[in-house]
């Protein structure tokens, strides 16, 4: 898809200008970080580029979600909330990680893996990405498999970790991160192959 | 020779996360199998990785090349779970048996 027609597509969610803009800010920031210069010729050279590849790129970080009505652009998020998100992951991540260590480096290992599923039905694929990779990187849970239609089979190392992930805080900061709704169910063991 | 007071932050950041990689390599060693051994390099490349990053930022102080390094650190956050996910997914698909603790009664 060319970009001028992705300025009149009406399947987009939010304003395909913004989104331009946005772009542009953010590839024009990179470079200007790791650049470190801030005489005007390079300013000026660093804006243009980031212009031109805003232009180029933009069409290729749409997603459609899974019923294709709609397509959302993957950094339309509220960088307010987004960073309170991370941090709330980072915390978890730390109390994740010194379980893991302690359960691996026990004497008697304390470990107890298994398969665990559930099922989550958000229309934003970012936010199926954002549930799995949050979930990959908290240590003791793995994503194996993230289906079409939102079955998520993940590899549990510990109970803990299990039990943690199986009570739906994750998945609701997930869900409230995006505006979306909670339809969240736990699959058991056994309705999944 | 005294030691400035970031350059003691900076060491004790470094060598906890000396001790997290230690931790993620006996847990790799000692792990049952392919899935188990995915979580204990989760120890190394989150935790780990983030506390020698805040070390080396805080040795560096407030500069560019402080923002470079949260900027890696970002990217490794955003990329390997990818990485151990596409892993766990191959091994999902091609049938990879997944251990439990009925395996070890069976031994």
């Amino acid at each position: 898809m060319k970009t001028k027609d992705m300025l009149n597509d009406k399947t987009i969610v939010g304003s395909p200008v913004k989104h331009l803009v946005v772009l542009a800010v953010v590839l024009f920031a990179f470079w200007f970080l790791l650049s470190g210069k801030v005489d005007f010729k390079f300013l000026l050279y660093g804006a243009l580029t980031a212009i031109i590849s805003a232009w180029i790129c933009v069409p290729l970080l749409l997603m459609p979600n899974a019923d294709g009505t709609k397509k959302y652009f993957i950094f339309d998020v509220n960088l307010g909330k987004y960073a309170l998100y991370w941090l709330w992951l980072l915390k978890e991540v730390v109390n994740a990680n010194i379980d893991v260590v302690k359960a691996t480096v026990k004497s008697e290992m304390v470990i107890n893996p298994r398969v665990i599923a559930f099922r989550i039905k958000y229309d934003n694929p970012m936010a199926y990405t954002t549930l799995a990779n949050s979930i990959t990187l908290t240590p003791g849970t793995v994503t194996m498999n993230v289906t079409e239609d939102g079955l998520y089979e993940i590899h549990a190392l510990t109970d803990g970790a299990a039990e943690g992930l199986l009570g739906g805080g994750m998945q609701q900061k997930v869900a409230d991160l995006f505006g979306e709704p909670f339809i969240y169910e736990v699959v058991e063991e056994g309705e999944v192959q | 020779m005294s030691l400035a007071i970031n350059e003691i932050i900076a060491v004790v950041l470094l060598v906890a996360s000396l001790f997290f990689f230690l931790a993620s390599a006996i847990g790799l060693l000692r792990l049952p199998d392919f899935y188990t051994r995915l979580h204990a390099s989760g120890n190394s490349e989150t935790l780990g990785l983030m506390l020698a990053c805040l070390g080396l930022v805080i040795y560096e102080g407030p500069n560019l090349l402080s923002v470079k390094m949260v900027i890696v650190f970002l990217l490794v956050f955003l990329a390997n779970p990818i990485g151990t996910h596409i892993l766990a997914k191959a091994a999902l698909k091609s049938g990879h048996p997944v251990w439990t603790l009925k395996d070890k009664e069976e031994e």
